[in-house]
This record gives structure tokens, C-alpha cells and sequence, in this order.
């Protein structure tokens, strides 16, 4: 049998560039939004870390979005209004 | 091939024969364990010209991993997976089917909960090309049936990155994953099909597919009425799958079952009805059981739970062989919230 050639069944996933804004040398003042994935103990998780974060490291505030479920990114609400209205953002799953 | 035909963008890899180019995608990780039929141009050509597409078609889209699933690739897995050109617009309408939004490929196709492709085909073009829909009906031994669904998991695997290990983490995954595929058994159901009931005409083809764990198959040689035979369903079916999510669930009744319960003029929407009613669970039970968190609280005894969010949630298909008292169910992924069962055209595109 002659050679022949065959064809590559995969793709390269399109480029996305991604920067990250600087992380803040302390978070004293900062406001902290949490993303709860609506798991099991994460909202519980995530207001013990915001708790935390006020209590020992100074945060000015903290509060919480839920997601619709795990498996998305954050809606788009919730991208706004964290980009509006706080300056560190935790997200956490909780299994 | 036409003079004029659009080309393929593909990489190409001389190969010396039939055995190296296997090997080779072995070797390139392209395949799912199993031997993989060689893409070449031709065959990938006789891919595309069935279903009517040219190669840079997109397909789907997916949002998570920002991957474009062109027909070109549609067609190489298919190829690789054994398909019939025929069988193209099938697997073309499920790979539209997990690229929908209502499907959220990235959470049944990346979870630890480890969740296949169910796909059920209904209408002419399952009966045109030798879907199985009877004896044997989750196992091997008809090419439409073993060959569509392999052709999905390759689309995964190969173009949408889902490999075991890295971006699918299914923990125990199941057997189905190789490929999940049935069609209604629409000659002897006397029921209304599948996609008749999800707004398609009786004449045209689709392709449903959910997200699913493996089949779960229940006896009842007993009985003879139609609640005997769903409540021992039920009482299966109750405790099952991700019992606190809320997913979907595929009930697929076989020959002697669903002569039973059609002879007493149940229709789907009586079984339905039935099925959501006696699956509910107390608050209580699930936190004996440790699948709702807390102490039992007054009232809990008597709160009752659904096992799905509604009637709507359970999909009620007409297959199997003709003997034998048995039948299955299937629970979906997750919750329905997350991914719900999707049923897309099969397309004739060709001019």
C-alpha cells in the first residue's frame, strides 16, 4: 500500500489575551466582593474569609454575589457591579 | 473531488500505510482506546458532501474554551470514529445539541460527576439508517448506534479539549462515554415520539441529547397494571443519581413494560405524572441519609422533596427489545439548572 497522508483532528483553542490588574499591596480600606458557586459551605466559607479580612487585614467591606450555578462564569451583573463597586474579589468552590 | 472545492485547513502527517497512520493517532492521543479509522482527504470530503457543509461551517461554539467547531472537524472525527458518510447530519445535530447554551457544555463535559452523551434519535432518519432501537438497545452491535456517539466523544476529546484527566475530571466516568445512542422505537411505541412531544413534526428528524449518567435498568416480572410496574420505578428511581440537584431523567420503557402500561391508555404524560408523584423523598430521609445537611426537624417527615423539578423533567422514550420485563432509567447530570436536554433538526443542507 502506497503512503498517503491523514488529517489532524485537533484545533488550537483561539487566543485570548488576559491582564490582570495589580494585585493591591494591602487591603486595608479595600472593598471585597465574594463569588459564592452556590456549593455546598461555599457561601459559608467565603463570609468566614470576608469576615477575616475585615477583622484582621482591615478590609473596609465585604460582600456576596451567587452565581446561577457552578458551572458558569459569573453573570454578567455580577461582573458589573464588582467592577463598579469593590476592589478585591474572592472566589471559592466548596467541595 | 470538485475542482473548485473550498480546501481543507487541517495539518496533514504522511503516514506509510493503513497501520502506521493508526498508530500515529494513537500515539498523537487522538483516539479513545480503541483503533481509529484514518481521516483521510476523501473520506473526510464524502463526510461533508453528505451532510451538505463545506469545511469551514461552524457547528458550535463554545464559550468556555473559545473553540469554533468547524464541519471540517466534525467531519475527520467522524471518520475516525467509524461513521457511514450518511450518518454526518446526525452527528453534525448533536454536536449543535452540546454547543447549544441550554446544554452548558463546560459543566457536564468537565465534571467529576462524569456525565455522557445520551443521545436518542427519532423520526424517519433513525429507522433510514439503522438505529437501533430495540434488542440489545444500550449495547454493541449496530454501527449507527456505536459509531454517532463515538463521533461525539472524539468532537470532545479532539476539538474541544475534553481529555480525561485535564479538562474532563469525571471521577469514575461510565461506559457510555464511548458512545451513548439510541433511537425510539417509534414503529411499535403507542406513544407520542420523543420529539413530536418536544415540538418537532412526527416527519422530521432529531437528535435529543442530555447529559446522563449510565442506564439503571429495574425488573418487574410481577406485575400486570401500569402503576405496578412504575411504582417498583420508582421505588428504584427514588434514591438515585444526584438525588438533591433536581437533574432530568430519561425513563426508557422496553417491549413488554410499555405494552403493559399503554394497555391500560396511560400516555407519557400519565406515566410523567405518576413517576414525579411517587419519587418525591421526605426532608427527613435525605438527612437520615446524609444527602441534605442538619438534624431532622419538625415537619420534615411529611415535606416531601421531587426528585425533579417538574413532570416536564422526565423524558419518556419507547425502546428496548420486545421481551423481557425490563426497562431503565436514566438520571441526568447535575440539575436541570445546570444542563438540560436539548433536541436539535437533523438537517438535510444538501442542494
Amino acid at each position: 500500500m502506497a503512503g498517503f497522508e491523514i488529517l489532524d483532528p485537533t484545533v488550537e483553542p483561539r487566543q485570548q489575551p488576559l491582564t490582570y490588574v495589580a494585585r493591591p499591596e494591602s487591603i486595608k480600606g479595600r472593598r471585597i466582593g465574594l463569588v459564592e458557586n452556590t456549593k455546598f459551605n461555599s457561601d459559608r466559607l467565603l463570609q468566614k474569609i470576608g469576615d477575616i479580612l475585615i477583622r484582621e487585614y482591615g478590609a473596609a467591606e465585604a460582600r456576596m454575589w451567587r452565581k446561577h450555578n457552578s458551572s458558569v462564569p459569573a453573570h454578567d451583573e455580577i461582573i458589573d457591579e464588582a467592577k463598579r463597586g469593590v476592589d478585591v474579589v474572592v472566589a471559592g468552590i466548596g467541595d | 473531488m470538485p475542482a473548485m472545492a473550498t480546501p481543507l485547513m487541517s495539518a496533514r502527517h504522511a503516514v506509510s500505510d493503513l497501520a502506521q497512520a493508526m498508530e500515529l493517532c494513537f500515539e498523537k492521543g487522538w483516539a479513545d482506546g480503541l483503533p481509529v479509522v484514518p481521516p483521510t482527504e476523501p473520506a473526510v470530503r464524502a463526510m461533508l458532501a453528505a451532510a451538505g457543509l463545506e469545511p469551514d461551517q461552524q457547528i458550535a461554539f463554545i464559550t468556555n474554551r473559545q473553540v469554533a467547531v468547524t464541519a471540517e472537524k466534525v467531519a475527520i472525527n467522524a471518520v475516525m470514529a467509524g461513521c457511514r458518510p450518511a450518518f454526518m447530519p446526525v452527528v453534525v445535530a448533536a454536536v449543535e445539541g452540546i454547543g447549544d447554551p441550554r446544554w452548558a457544555y463546560h459543566g457536564p463535559g468537565t465534571s467529576t460527576a462524569g456525565a455522557a452523551v445520551l443521545m436518542i434519535v427519532n423520526g424517519p432518519v433513525a429507522r433510514a439508517l439503522d438505529f437501533n432501537s430495540g434488542d440489545n438497545l444500550f449495547g454493541p452491535g449496530w454501527r449507527a448506534n456505536a459509531t454517532v456517539g463515538r463521533a461525539v466523544r472524539l468532537v470532545m476529546r479532539n476539538v474541544i479539549g475534553s481529555l480525561p484527566g485535564t479538562l474532563d475530571r469525571g471521577t469514575l466516568g461510565h461506559p457510555g462515554k464511548l458512545s451513548y445512542v439510541i433511537a425510539e422505537n417509534e414503529l411499535d411505541s403507542p406513544w407520542t415520539a420523543l420529539h413530536v412531544e418536544r415540538g418537532f413534526r412526527a416527519e422530521q428528524s432529531t437528535v435529543t441529547v442530555m447529559a446522563a449518567e449510565a442506564p439503571h435498568q429495574f425488573y418487574n416480572q410481577l406485575s400486570s397494571t401500569a402503576a405496578g410496574l412504575l411504582t417498583t420505578c420508582c421505588d428504584d428511581m427514588r434514591i438515585s443519581g444526584n438525588v438533591v440537584g433536581q437533574p432530568q431523567y430519561a425513563l426508557v420503557l422496553a417491549g413488554e413494560h410499555m405494552r403493559t402500561i399503554a394497555a391500560e391508555g396511560w400516555t407519557k404524560a400519565d406515566i410523567r405524572k405518576f413517576v414525579f408523584e411517587h419519587t418525591r423523598n421526605s426532608v427527613a430521609h435525605l438527612k437520615r441519609t446524609e444527602r441534605l445537611a442538619g438534624p431532622v426537624a419538625p415537619g420534615d417527615e411529611t415535606t416531601l422533596r421531587p426528585l425533579v423539578a417538574s413532570p416536564e423533567d422526565i423524558l419518556v422514550v419507547a425502546a428496548g427489545g420486545r421481551a423481557g420485563a425490563f426497562s431503565a432509567y436514566i438520571p441526568g447530570w447535575g440539575s436541570r439548572k445546570a444542563s438540560e436536554a436539548v433536541t436539535t433538526l437533523i438537517k438535510d443542507r444538501r442542494a
